[in-house]
């Protein structure tokens, strides 16, 4: 199991230096620099300023370079803001972005299994119509669109009830998080509803709770102790991919709800070539939800036994 | 077990009267059990033999409440334990039967048990729920109840998941199981068709020494003949959703009360290499329990059907003690019908002898 996670992370490092790599590269082929903004600037300043960020070398010297800094944990300084190291923007900012996304995927996984296993249960009944409906609307609504919806609903009520329920927008208090985590969650947990029903379908009809029940075992614990354990696998399998997908779509809607996440300063860095803050931000991203992969697959062989040996 | 000898108040272990299953699909409804009775006795095994889709499976599923309704529809019948119903529901006294008065085992048991928990907990539940025993105290009789089915190193085997197992050990495993609580009834679904020959042997021997040490009723559901004469007290074959003949293991196989009993066992291979003789397939295939026939479902393919087969349904002929064919070669204006066949079909003759001695069993026995 160890030596399974060891080489685990060792793969994962490569993917790693993958992703920066291909960013790097990437990055250098967008026409401009981060010199090229606003502000118009002499031939002379220019040089000078390209000879201090290092910008006047080849690329391919610029990338070793780079890659030596990235190897120390050494993200580089922001072209953008004055003085800001990378570092201590995603120190100051990622657990923002990461408390919202965790919640999220606490969501999504908690109601995906739910909802997935009252649809199987109540199958072909109303409770199964409606939640589906919902699943298919869930799946195909972008996430800013319930943003939107949910900041609307919220001023209604708010302003309905007379007093504030949960707040708009903003960021700071546990209030603050509910509204975009349900939202950020809400595809994902879509998904695993569908999935949560199919694979709860097949486990009812499978033998062994033809032989629980032979064996006169109360419906609740048979549910409990032979159904959800087996139904959850193929939902924990995609717990990783899940990950990705809401920490990337966090971007949009942190936006929407003016929450000072790290998917902001990656959109403007974006927007304004700041070459070490879209480095720093993917490589961080990237390593970080290797890292959840890994951490599911480990997770994996804790409920099925039979992807421990193997 | 003295009691059962002249007591006739008493009611029996087991009671199915007139059980009539149906399954509801879009072409139509199946019926799969069509009017189905019998009883079983303390301490003795019943075999229900019969093709595959005559409706054996799903008399017992029913019986346990694990046939899923709807889609099936119970159109008829009562099953009393001991006197008291059991049909329609899974609780006598508020108690679930199912696992502490009858067990069961099935068919495969490579997928019969859950994969994710380990062979002692699942064998321990039966009796964490019907008897409320701790957890520990549930796990180290299961321990010994896998001893019991002899199982080697009970007790790290107990701690292992199924796919550790073999088919034969997942087998005796499923067996440890289902009489954890001491059932009455011990109810198995085909339990060696999955598995080698060797391996039904072990677990045929298994089930008749446990009967012999606690008096359980087995009702053993099979299409191997050989099974039969090995296990069997008495036996029910069914055919198209009905029991078509039902007397003792000898009864069965040597004074055959119905031409379907006699195809099967002509059907039955041999090793014996005296007699050098090919299988006789019973020809033509089973009736659309769709809209079964009116007549006797077996006449189409019977090689002696008379005009009354196909019109009307022949009555169960008591032709011995405990001993019925239903067949109407066994009536009285049919002159000499029933011996004509039996003069007819020498192979009948050689009886359970030659049936014991075509099982495979019989050899490997270890």
């Amino acid at each position: 199991m160890l030596l399974y996670a060891l080489k685990r992370l060792i793969q994962g490092l490569i993917t790693v230096w993958f992703i920066a790599t291909a960013t790097f590269l990437a990055m250098h082929a967008v026409p401009g620099d981060p010199l090229s903004g606003a502000k118009a600037m002499t031939p002379e300043i220019r040089k000078n300023l390209e000879a201090k960020y290092g910008l006047d070398k080849p690329v391919s010297q610029q990338y070793l370079i780079y890659m030596g800094n990235l190897a120390h944990g050494d993200l580089g300084i922001s072209f953008t803001q004055k003085n800001r190291e990378v570092n201590d923007i995603i120190r100051e900012h990622f657990p923002v972005s990461a408390t919202l996304g965790i919640m999220a995927v606490v969501f999504a996984g908690l109601g995906g299994t739910l909802f997935g296993a009252l649809t199987a249960l109540y199958r072909n009944k109303w409770p199964d119509t409606v939640i589906m409906i919902a699943v298919i609307l869930g799946i195909s609504v972008p996430s800013f669109v319930f943003a939107a919806f949910a900041q609307l609903a919220m001023v209604k009520i708010n302003g309905a009830i007379g007093f504030s329920l949960l707040p708009v927008a903003g960021w700071g208090s546990v209030s603050h998080i509910i509204m975009p985590s349900l939202v950020l969650g809400l595809g994902t947990m879509a998904y695993l509803t569908r999935l949560m029903r199919s694979s709860m379908l097949e486990i009812i009809s499978s033998d062994y709770i033809r032989t629980a029940n032979a064996k006169g075992l109360p419906p609740t614990r048979i549910f409990m102790k032979h159904e959800m354990r087996n139904a959850v696998m193929p939902v924990v399998t995609v717990l990783g991919p899940a990950i990705a997908a809401i920490t990337t779509g966090s971007f949009v809607v942190e936006l929407v709800f003016a929450i000072p996440g790290l998917g902001r300063y990656f959109v403007q860095a974006v927007q304004q070539l700041d070459y070490t803050v879209i480095m720093g931000t993917t490589v961080f991203f990237g390593a970080f939800l290797v890292l959840m992969v890994i951490l599911v697959d480990l997770l994996y062989g804790f409920i099925d036994p039979r992807v421990r040996v193997s | 077990m003295t009691q059962n000898t002249s007591v006739t108040d008493e009611p029996p272990l087991l009671e199915v009267k007139d059980l009539k299953v149906e399954f509801d699909t879009y072409g139509g409804s199946v019926q799969a059990v069509r009017g189905v009775s019998f009883s079983v006795e303390e301490g003795k095994t019943l075999a229900i033999v019969g093709e595959s889709g005559c409706g054996k499976s799903v008399t017992v599923q029913t019986l346990m409440g694990l046939v899923p309704m709807p889609p099936g529809r119970l159109k008829s019948g009562t099953a009393t334990l001991r006197g008291r119903n059991i049909l329609g529901t899974s609780q006598i006294d508020g108690q679930d039967f199912r696992g502490s008065e009858i067990g069961m085992i099935f068919q495969d048991p490579m997928t019969s048990l859950n994969p994710t928990m380990t062979i002692g907990r699942q064998i321990a539940e039966p009796l964490e729920v019907h008897r409320g025993w701790s957890h520990k105290k549930a796990f180290s009789r299961a321990i010994e109840l896998l001893e019991m089915a002899r199982i080697p190193e009970a007790e790290q085997r107990a701690k292992q998941y199924p796919f550790e197992f073999s088919g034969g050990m997942l087998q005796r495993a499923m067996i440890a199981m289902a009489i954890a609580c001491e059932p009455a009834i011990l109810i198995a679904d085909e339990p060696t068709t999955a598995l080698d020959v060797t391996i039904q042997a072990q677990v045929l021997d298994l089930m008749g020494d446990l009967q012999q040490d606690h008096g359980t009723a087995i009702i053993l559901i099979t299409h191997d003949l050989g099974v039969v004469a090995r296990m069997a007290d008495e036996v029910a074959v069914m055919y198209a959703g009905q029991i078509v003949e039902r007397g003792s293991v000898d009864d069965i196989f040597y004074r055959s009360a119905h031409p379907y009993t006699v195809g099967l066992r002509a059907a039955m291979p041999s090793n014996d290499p005296s007699a050098r003789r090919s299988l006789i397939p019973i020809e033509g295939s089973p009736p659309d329990l769709f809209s079964p026939p009116t007549g006797c479902a077996y006449a189409a393919r019977c090689p002696y059907a008379m005009k009354i087969c196909s019109t009307s349904e022949p009555p169960p002929f008591v032709v011995g003690q405990d001993h019925f064919g239903k067949c109407w070669l066994h009536h009285e204006e049919v002159a000499g019908g029933w011996e004509k066949i039996l003069s007819g079909a020498p192979t009948l003759l050689t009886g359970a002898k030659m049936a014991r001695a075509s099982s495979p069993l019989a050899e490997n026995k270890s």
